[in-house]
């Protein structure tokens, strides 16, 4: 039976279609998006095989090592007027890049080559691949190891044998003793001597107050000497035993036959990880893969960024997003509540919350001008007149720092706050407040025991929104206080432990530096993928426990059902 | 369910009311009520009204909707003033003082002149926790005498035996009879003089009501009880007096047999007979 279109539309299956393609399509680019990020991003991590190949160009023959990274087709013609000799008749040309690493040898890490030029490709099991903590990574034959400059082992041919076997064994156990080296220097480097600075500049600063204050009593004075003297005696054994772990750590080194077959001499020193990704079995690339994961969330970054982890960048987002929310709240509430319960209603509430609505939708970058030209340079610079007059003219608070940042993202936020407690307040059932009046109850006390219980999962969304908004928002933190390195954490061992007047990494700010500020762009692509994924993981984290939170407080206060 | 209907099985003769002749002239004044004009804006509510709220009875207003009936119960613990445009001429003497005075705390009159609701509006709070409330409001911390209070309100309430057991759980979780009596528990626990409940058997099916009905007889000894309902039936069942109220007048005022038996006014008759209402 054939239904004339005139029904069909007025039957409501058009817009049933409509308003189910609608969700179909937003659901498609939202997954779409993350398979795409996590594709890009995780892929980064898999130890690729190796290949040795000649390539011969215009008639120039050289031999290449490394790991296919890219292909693409271009037009033949164009590749043609760039002077590159194509064979007659073809239209397009398959064209990939390869990552060669050894940067110190070669001068570029990435090369572009015409897979049609291309020959004697192999994949010799005997190829390493090392990473390093500078340079990038190094692809060659391992061909002696030293030790002192004097020679240990060594190994000529291209084939595996087992005293090949032996050598690489060797190496790998040099390169365990190097890390556990390296290991102690972080320790003693970051963590004693760290401790030592902070509190030798701390006696600076506190004698640089004495001589402000005027005090002239000289048992202050070497009071705080003293305490310097013995910094300075603990600062000299540190220093002598850093100047033996460097040496015990400088102590081997490598030499290895590059593509061209010359050979390079490596310090082992310099090596994080060497492996040879041709003789890995599955189950090897796979702990490979676990440990490169894990690695890349736990880690320092190494080399401008564009290697090692991002530790530093999820803790700062966490820790700002953290310390927002606890601004936030506090501040969206008692104004939401100002404005709902008191105010007496009329044109000047309405006004201000126009105002309120319409400041959630000013430019976030607007709001890091006004945080750094407020928050840091007035606030913070009067903070540091009245408080730390001693440590100027270096600023303690007048510079961008964690504080600045959370409170500028507050401020961000609060309207989202505000109007989410508003809606949340106003629910509140009339019945239930005289319930509490009739008893006996102020206003007040209505408020807090009754009111404000019941609207928590409302300011519950509101931080909710607030968090979603704040996590991801990069613009603004560019002014006040995020930076591509920090030296060290917010948070550390060090009174007051909690620095909020330190500068920070961030993960959405992470992605713009490493994708576009890096001098290495190639080799910095997936990581951009990656740190992208990471983000999107932290937001939803957070999101995610805020929401646990809101549902418990939902279910405890349950709204009657009036 | 069960153990319910065995332990508080509903008991018809406690409503027979007992035979003794009520004379508005020998009571005991509770409330007095002077010339009180309630205004909505420019819209008068309440055109002047006079009476007196007998201590320790059951006083019933009936009427119309929209006569004015809840309106004056709200004006006796002053929940008008939670509504902006509302505004009050007059008197209302509690114990000879001004309910209306500048000088009265009015939080301290709501825990004299205490409130039950049409709908029951448990806090979303545990059971014990809802009685406990008005308490801790006033500052009372010991939790013997918080414990012992929240019992006998409960007792009084007649509602004891059924929520026992579970006096920690959520008071939402009880049904709407139960919810109504922990109310009236959670407003009798602050021993207020009187007791205004505003239709509160409105929104309960006849079990509940006749629950609630029989617990107004049981708290008339201790409480002063002013009661809204628009269900003559139930002012002819559980009060003393009543107040037949149309378009913001009092119009007749006397005991509820008199009134209902031989009414003196012609609007009075015309309503309870049911020719309009």
């Amino acid at each position: 039976m054939r239904i004339s279109f005139k029904e069909w539309t007025k039957s409501g299956a058009p817009w049933v279609w409509l308003n189910a393609g609608a969700v179909a399509i937003s659901m498609i680019m939202v997954v779409g998006l993350l398979i795409l990020i996590a594709v890009r991003g995780l892929g980064h991590f898999w130890p690729a095989d190796l290949v040795q190949a000649t390539y011969s160009e215009n008639g120039q023959q050289m031999k290449l090592v490394g790991e296919l990274v890219n292909s693409e087709d271009v037009p033949a013609d164009q590749l043609r007027d760039s002077g590159v000799d194509v064979p007659e008749g073809a239209e397009f040309m398959q064209r990939n890049l390869i990552k060669v690493g050894n940067r110190d040898v070669g001068g570029s890490d990435f090369i572009w080559v015409l897979d049609d030029f291309i020959s004697q490709s192999s994949k010799p099991e005997m190829l390493f691949a090392a990473e390093r903590r500078e340079w990038g990574n190094f692809y060659g034959y391992l061909r002696s190891v030293k030790q002192d400059g004097e020679l240990v082992a060594s190994y000529d041919g291209y084939e595996k044998t087992a005293e090949y076997e032996v050598l690489w064994q060797d190496f790998q156990s040099r390169i365990e003793r190097a890390l556990v080296l390296h290991e102690q220097i972080k320790d003693i480097e970051k963590g004693d001597i760290g401790s030592i600075n902070y509190e030798l500049e701390r006696i600076r600063l506190k004698e640089r107050a004495l001589q402000l204050k005027e005090i002239t009593d000289q048992a202050r004075y070497q009071e705080l000497d003293a305490r310097r003297a013995e910094l300075n005696a603990d600062y000299e054994v540190l220093q002598k035993d850093l100047t033996d772990l460097y040496t015990a750590f400088n102590r081997d080194s490598i030499t290895a036959e590059v593509a061209d077959g010359r050979i390079v001499e490596i310090e082992i020193s310099k090596i994080v990880r060497a492996f040879l990704p041709n003789d890995m079995g599955l189950g090897a690339k796979i702990a490979h893969y676990a440990e490169k994961i894990v690695e890349f969330m736990t880690d320092d970054p190494r080399e401008a960024n564009t290697e090692g982890g991002i530790f530093p960048a999820i803790f700062g987002t966490v820790m700002m997003v953290l310390l927002m929310s606890v601004m936030v709240t506090p501040f969206g509430v008692v104004a939401a509540v100002y404005l709902r319960e008191y105010a007496k209603q009329g044109f000047v509430t309405r006004l201000i919350r126009i105002a309120v609505n319409n400041l959630a939708g000013v430019p976030s970058i607007v709001y890091g001008v006004f945080g750094l030209g407020f928050f840091v340079y007035f606030l913070g610079g009067h903070i540091d007149d009245a408080l730390f007059p001693e440590a100027k003219p270096a600023p303690t608070f007048g510079t961008p720092g964690l504080l600045w940042a959370s409170l500028t993202l507050a401020l961000l936020t609060v309207p989202v706050v505000i109007v989410a407690t508003e809606e949340g307040l106003s629910r509140i059932p009339r019945a239930v407040r005289e319930g509490s009046l009739a008893l006996g109850a102020t206003k007040a006390e209505t408020l807090w025991k009754v009111v404000l219980p019941m609207a928590s999962p409302a300011m519950m969304t509101g931080v909710i929104l607030a968090i979603a908004r704040a996590a991801g928002e990069v613009a603004p933190l560019m002014l006040v206080g995020v930076v591509k390195l920090a030296p060290s954490l917010p948070l550390d061992m060090n009174y007051p432990f909690l620095h909020l007047d330190q500068k920070f990494m961030h993960l959405g700010f992470h992605i713009y530096d490493v994708g576009f500020q890096s001098p290495n762009v190639e080799a910095a692509r997936p990581l951009v993928y990656a740190t992208a994924l990471l983000l999107v993981a932290v937001i939803a984290m957070l999101n995610l426990s805020a929401i646990a939170i809101r549902n418990h407080l939902r279910e405890k206060y349950k709204a009657l059902e009036m | 369910m069960t153990s319910e209907a065995k332990t508080h099985a509903i008991d018809i003769s406690a409503m027979q009311r007992e035979n003794r002749t009520l004379n508005l002239e020998d009571e005991t004044t509770a409330l007095e009520v002077k010339n009180l004009k309630l205004y909505y804006g420019d819209n008068e509510a309440l055109h002047g009204i006079d009476m007196m709220i007998p201590k320790n009875r059951v006083t019933a207003f009936i009427g119309p909707s929209g006569c004015g009936k809840s309106t004056l119960l709200r004006c006796f613990n002053r929940m008008n003033d939670l509504v902006d445009s509302c505004r009050i001429d007059g008197q209302i003497l509690l114990d000879d003082a001004n309910i209306y005075d500048r000088s009265v705390d009015v939080a301290e009159l709501r825990r004299r002149v205490g409130m039950v609701f049409q709908k029951p509006n448990p806090f979303p709070k545990s059971i014990y926790e809802n009685v406990a409330y008005g308490l801790r409001i006033q500052g009372v911390t010991k939790k013997r005498v918080i414990d012992e209070t929240v019992e006998w309100a409960l007792r009084s309430a007649a509602l004891w035996d059924e929520v026992k057991d579970r006096l920690h759980e959520s008071a939402l979780g009880m049904s709407g009879g139960q919810q109504q009596r922990l109310v009236i528990a959670r407003t009798i626990a602050v021993k207020p003089e009187v007791l205004l409940l505003d239709e509160p058997a409105s929104a309960l099916d006849p079990i509940s009501t006749l629950k609630i009905e029989e617990l107004i007889h049981e708290l008339k000894n201790d409480f002063t009880i002013v009661i809204v309902t628009h269900n003559m039936q139930q002012a002819a069942r559980v009060s003393d007096y009543t107040a037949f109220m149309y378009m913001g007048d009092l119009i007749e005022f006397g005991v509820t047999d008199t009134l209902f038996t031989n009414p003196s006014k012609k609007q009075t008759e015309d309503y309870i007979t049911g020719r309009y209402g």
